[in-house]
């Protein structure tokens, strides 16, 4: 009797685990299903006609033309504008990196007078919302001829990026022994010496969490892109795709095919960086 | 470690803090002067005292502004962090949350607000967008409408983007979250008779709860500074019934030239953004301390 309910007993068991879990799996298959609809209608109908478009939103493509995807690149410059994005994000994250582990380095390895003060100060930057400061900055970069240029983006990114990375590099920094920086001193290596051939390579996989967070917030700002940069050779690829779908407002196609063109590279890095970017972005948020 | 000399960490601090001063210091204390002003943007300005801030409390649109960021923050708390939490949770009963699941939810994280947003113009285009067509081919035609162009409804398709970006984020910072739980916690319930849906409350969330305090302050503070969505989609329209404090701020310095009146809105809408922080801040330490009490 024992013996028949034990057997009895235990397909039963793993079958309550089971059924719930095939019900999770096909849950989330829907739900993620769901959450890839609107790019996947993106990508379908930038291979339509107007015409296909408002006739029948859900239908296949007729005819599976990536050549539109090309247009939509000569036509909407996003050339351009990618490159633009490129020395903008590229500047900017190679500062922060290199001003940013300097800092780190100072308040993590050095005692002297002010240090918690300073740190407070740059700290002040991980709690002050944009809304605080740039319509000072605008007129302040009127007056000093710095908007319109790359600069005018350059400049704040990196303002903006470096509290944020200062002070994840500082608590990598503050995680390695004593040891290793005493021992390179008695070497005789002076302190830029320690800073360039001690610190910076044990930072790498700190380096490349920050670098990621930032180039990423870089690359999608779009505020003070829109205020800043009215020459449409400087904009970068929010601004650009933006004054590009008004200038083609009825286009339909061209500005679904563009919208599939910056948005394939983004899936693509995030592919390829998963690890880094969702360190990156947990880390970036939950300091 | 010793300097060799004095002055060396400030040379490793200057170029950061140069930038920070220059970028963002310097202008923050101007920005707070100019409200004191009535300047224009250029030319002339004369000390106007408190009248820009008293002018302020007067301004409906100001206040309806502030009205519906509060509401956008109700919807996006359900929207980006409960329903993040919920995807946290089925994915870590499933424990393989596969690559392409996580590509399809965490993707808009990585696009540009504005791509998102002409997309969306698009999803709800009247005549040929995806929710209209979807209510449509259910039969549900009557359910049909113009979502951004309706004040009813405008506020809440904006909200429901918010979600679709956000809940994928959120869903990577709980589960991360998630997987610090130690096993034998969930295991121990389960053998007691929990089954999953048990576990995740009584155990899960109850571990995790740092993280979802942290994510509901993200989210309320995110929503302070929300502006790419709604500049792109409806821009405060239609009647205000999308205005936040935002999108009115730079209406009023770039399009009005009223810079002495939007920097005092500015200086309110950081005032708030730092009290909330500051109220999150107590909160956390007294709940803590009553722990460690109990």
């Amino acid at each position: 009797m024992t013996t028949l309910n034990r057997i009895r007993r235990k397909p039963k068991v793993a079958l309550k685990y089971r059924i719930p879990r095939l019900l999770v799996t096909l849950g989330l298959s829907l739900i993620a299903i769901i959450y890839a609809f609107p790019l996947v209608w993106m990508t379908i109908s930038g291979l339509k006609t107007n015409q296909q478009i408002f006739r029948e939103p859900f239908a296949l493509p007729k005819t599976w033309d990536f050549s539109i995807w090309v247009d939509a690149w000569v036509v909407g410059n996003i050339g351009q504008y990618a490159l633009n994005s490129a020395i903008t994000t590229g500047s900017a994250v190679i500062v922060i990196l290199f001003a940013g582990s300097a800092a780190a380095f100072a308040f993590s390895r050095y005692q002297f007078r002010g240090r918690g003060a300073l740190m407070g100060l740059l700290s002040l930057g991980l709690l002050l919302p944009l809304q605080s400061y740039f319509i000072a900055q605008s007129t302040m970069f009127n007056a000093l001829y710095i908007t319109n240029t790359r600069f005018a983006l350059i400049i704040p990114y990196i303002a903006m990026g470096l509290p944020l990375a200062t002070y994840l590099l500082t608590v990598y920094l503050k995680a390695l022994p004593d040891e290793l920086f005493e021992a390179a001193r008695m070497e005789g290596a002076n302190d830029f010496t320690i800073y360039r051939l001690v610190a910076m390579p044990l930072l790498k996989p700190g380096l490349a969490t920050v670098g990621i967070f930032s180039a990423l917030s870089s690359w999608n700002e779009f505020l003070l892109a829109l205020l800043y940069i009215q020459d449409d050779a400087l904009k970068t690829i929010p601004t650009g795709l933006l004054a590009f779908s008004s200038r083609y407002v009825t286009d339909y196609g061209l500005l679904f095919a563009a919208l599939t063109i910056v948005t394939l590279p983004m899936i693509i890095i995030y592919i390829a960086f998963n690890k880094q970017i969702v360190e990156g972005i947990t880390a970036g948020s939950l300091k | 470690m010793k300097a060799t000399k004095p002055w060396v960490p400030y040379l490793f601090i200057a170029p950061a803090l140069a930038f920070f001063i220059f970028a963002v210091l310097i202008p923050m204390v101007a920005t707070a002067g100019f409200s004191f002003t009535n300047w224009n943007g250029f030319g002339d300005f004369t000390f106007v005292g408190f009248a820009n801030y008293i002018e302020l409390t007067t301004d409906d649109i100001f206040a309806k502004s502030f009205q519906n960021v509060f509401l956008y923050i109700v919807l996006t708390l359900v929207l980006e962090v409960m329903v993040g939490l919920g995807l946290a949770g089925l994915i870590s009963v499933q424990k393989s949350g596969s690559l392409w699941f996580r590509v399809a939810l965490f993707a808009p994280v990585m696009l540009p607000m504005v791509v998102v947003a002409v997309l969306w113009s698009f999803i709800y285009n009247p005549d040929f967008g995806l929710v209209n067509g979807v209510l449509t081919s259910l039969g549900l035609e009557d359910l049909t409408r113009i979502w951004l162009g309706d004040p009813d409804t405008a506020l809440l398709a904006i909200s429901v983007v918010s979600g679709w970006v956000f809940s994928g984020f959120f869903m990577v910072i709980f589960y991360s979250a998630i997987q610090q739980v130690p096993s034998e916690l969930s295991e121990a319930a389960r053998l007691d008779g929990a089954g999953e849906w048990r576990i995740f409350w009584s155990v899960k969330i109850p571990f995790i709860r740092n993280a979802i305090e942290v994510g509901v302050l993200l989210c309320v503070t995110g929503a302070f500074q929300g502006f790419d969505l709604f500049f792109v989609l409806t821009n405060g329209g239609p009647f205000n019934a999308t205005e936040i404090p935002t999108t009115l701020l730079v209406r009023t310095v770039f399009r009005n030239a009223d810079v002495g009146y939007g920097s005092a809105m500015a200086v309110v809408l950081t005032v708030v953004i730092l009290l909330v922080g500051w109220m999150f801040i107590r909160i956390r330490k007294w709940s803590e301390k009553k722990e460690l009490r109990a």
